[in-house]
């Protein structure tokens, strides 16, 4: 089990409810990790979609989840 | 409604002049075009006009909808006769209703002058001695092309001299960077939330040239956020009001006006009369766009785009190795993806920070300002007081699928592909094999008369509008005999948004194994 913090911007905060979360998962993966939030929040988006960033740095879905991460989930936006 | 009409006999005017007639009509213009009895010199009996009717038929429509779209007017008509006149005999009628009495008479006046200008009609002067010649129409002086900003229009007033010393104190911007900024050309897209403070911005700075790109009419919605506006510019063209305002903000600088959105077809064109195109638009489609021109043409991007509470901000710069928008999100997300203000709101402020950061972006581009030597995606979360900047890695984007230029040239080609309505092919079956899904316009006896010799779906001309959402979501194309239903079914379609709906140029007619058993 691996604990890591959570950040949802824009619709996914919106419909996560919250601006984050702390969480301890069994998933494997960026792409399980966001498997197990889109079943729990009822994302509307598929990770295809959103752009992922793991302390900062943009990653890709396949990375390995690490203890104490802080993973970030952005989709495009387009208010003006 | 039409806005163009031919007619080879006397048109009822009253009919016309109905048709026009609406609620929120405050001033109605006409303008006729009668025979008159001589010209140059010579006297004449009548005339004959001939025209190249679908040719004649398409630009005018063109024409009436430039207009209505450039003064804002709520109709327009305009009728043209053909065939033999007598003196006297009304040739042309134009009919404008507007909400105020300003755009109808220039509306009225940029249809004549335009038809005038770009009809391929020709007449053929009957004069009284027998004679008969055809007359060729002379360049027609066009008032719109004369026509200025209001602010110019006071020339007793002393001439504004700006005046710029808070900004050129700073060490890094003074006379030179002053001088930057006044030969900078910049175009806003969208002057709504975003725009109004980048405009404000701009014109205030002292940028040489603004353009300004916007489709839509100010609604009472916009006014929390779109400080430019107030509240008796409701239902004005805010690119008209945006301009007006810039103008009298900053007499000096030279404002560039776009009342429709730019499309795949010019967009690269536009971009490269700019220096730097700020993104302000509430539209995913017009991000992409403009990624993919501002990377074809080495223009310096900035975009923008906020949600409820939160905004991101990315400088694309172009520069060779550089990222762009796709090489974060490689696909224009589908519609309704992306959040809107429309349905997720916004709070008037984010918009306003977030614009006044594009601003300050757009200013230290141009004036080569210090700036973080890496690219990077901002988020700003206003509820929470935080921002995050998030490198980008050029090599984990577009460089994975041969570089943004080339992501952006494909891109740009799709795009452009989607917008051309009537396609051309030699047979059905190159049609499927180059991803078209076939769709039989034709009534249902006449696909028994002579079906389609390829599989297709059957959905008559008549009732597509209603079953429209039967369509296939990839690149649709509707058949019929001749391409006449096919493309009037699909121009339909796309006014509705289904851009991805597209008609066989020429209909069965024009493909090959068909062609050789169609008598004639």
């Amino acid at each position: 089990m691996t604990t890591v913090t959570l950040q949802y911007y824009a619709q996914l905060r919106e419909q996560a409810g919250s601006s984050g979360e702390q969480l301890t998962t069994s998933a494997a993966t960026l792409r399980e990790l966001y498997d197990e939030l889109r079943v729990r929040h009822g994302f509307s988006l598929s990770a295809d979609a959103l752009k992922v960033a793991v302390n900062a740095q943009f990653s890709d879905w396949g990375r390995a989840l690490g203890e104490g991460d802080i993973i970030v989930f952005i989709p495009p936006v387009a208010g003006g | 409604m039409k806005h163009f009409s031919l007619s080879s006999t006397a048109v009822d005017v009253a009919q016309l002049h109905a048709v026009l007639q609406h609620p929120g009509s405050g001033g109605f213009c006409t303008f006729e075009g009668w025979v008159r009895n001589s010209n140059e010199g010579r006297e004449v009996d009548g005339l004959e006009y001939e025209a190249y009717a679908e040719l004649a038929i398409a630009e005018g429509e063109r024409i009436v909808g430039e207009a209505l779209a450039r003064y804002g007017v709520n109709a327009a008509h305009c009728m043209h006769r053909t065939g033999h006149l007598k003196v006297g005999d009304l040739a042309v009628w134009i009919g404008v209703a507007s909400a105020h009495r300003d755009e109808a008479f220039r509306a009225c006046r940029y249809i004549i002058d335009e038809v005038k200008h770009r009809l391929p009609i020709w007449k053929k002067e009957h004069y009284l001695d027998g004679d008969t010649a055809w007359v060729a129409c002379a360049h027609t002086h066009r008032a719109h092309e004369h026509e200025h900003l209001p602010a110019h229009e006071h020339a007793s007033e002393p001439p504004f001299v700006p005046d710029y010393s808070r900004q050129t104190r700073l060490r890094d911007v003074g006379e030179t960077g002053q001088a930057k900024l006044a030969a900078a050309r910049v175009l806003v897209i969208g002057a709504g939330g975003l725009g109004c403070p980048v405009l404000a911005y701009l014109a205030g700075a002292g940028v040489g040239t603004l353009g300004i790109v916007d489709g839509d009419r100010l609604d009472a919605s916009n006014l929390h956020r779109q400080t430019l506006y107030d509240a008796r510019d409701i239902g004005e063209l805010k690119v008209q009001l945006a301009a007006k305002r810039i103008a009298a903000l900053n007499p000096t600088i030279t404002v560039q006006t776009f009342a429709e959105p730019l499309h795949a077809g010019n967009a690269a064109d536009v971009f490269a009369q700019f220096d730097l195109v700020v993104e302000c638009s509430d539209d995913m489609r017009s991000r992409y766009l403009c990624n993919d021109a501002a990377v074809l043409t080495s223009t310096p991007l900035i975009l923008a785009s906020v949600y409820q509470y939160e905004g991101q901000l990315q400088v694309v710069t172009a520069k060779p190795d550089a990222p762009c928008l796709r090489c974060l999100w490689p696909q224009q997300p589908a519609p309704g993806v992306a959040g809107s203000c429309v349905e997720s709101g916004v709070l008037g402020p984010v918009a306003g920070v977030l614009g006044a950061m594009q601003a300050t972006e757009a200013l230290k581009v141009l004036l080569d300002l210090p700036r973080p030597a890496d690219h990077a995606l901002l988020l700003v979360n206003l509820i929470e007081g935080t921002s995050q900047r998030l490198p980008i890695d050029p090599a984990q984007g577009c460089a994975l699928h041969g570089g943004c230029i080339e992501v952006a040239r494909r891109a740009l080609a799709q795009a452009q592909d989607e917008q051309v309505v009537d396609v051309a092919f030699d047979s059905l079956d190159e049609a499927i094999a180059t991803g078209y899904t076939l769709v039989d316009v034709r009534e249902l006896d006449e696909i028994g008369d002579r079906p389609l010799p390829v599989l297709s779906r059957q959905l008559p001309s008549s009732q597509i509008e209603a079953r429209a959402s039967e369509l296939a979501s990839g690149r649709v194309l509707l058949v019929c005999s001749t391409g006449r239903r096919s493309g009037h079914a699909a121009r339909k379609l796309r006014e509705k948004g289904m851009r991805n709906v597209h008609s066989l140029a020429g209909g069965i007619a024009a493909t090959h194994p068909v062609r050789d058993h169609v008598p004639g």
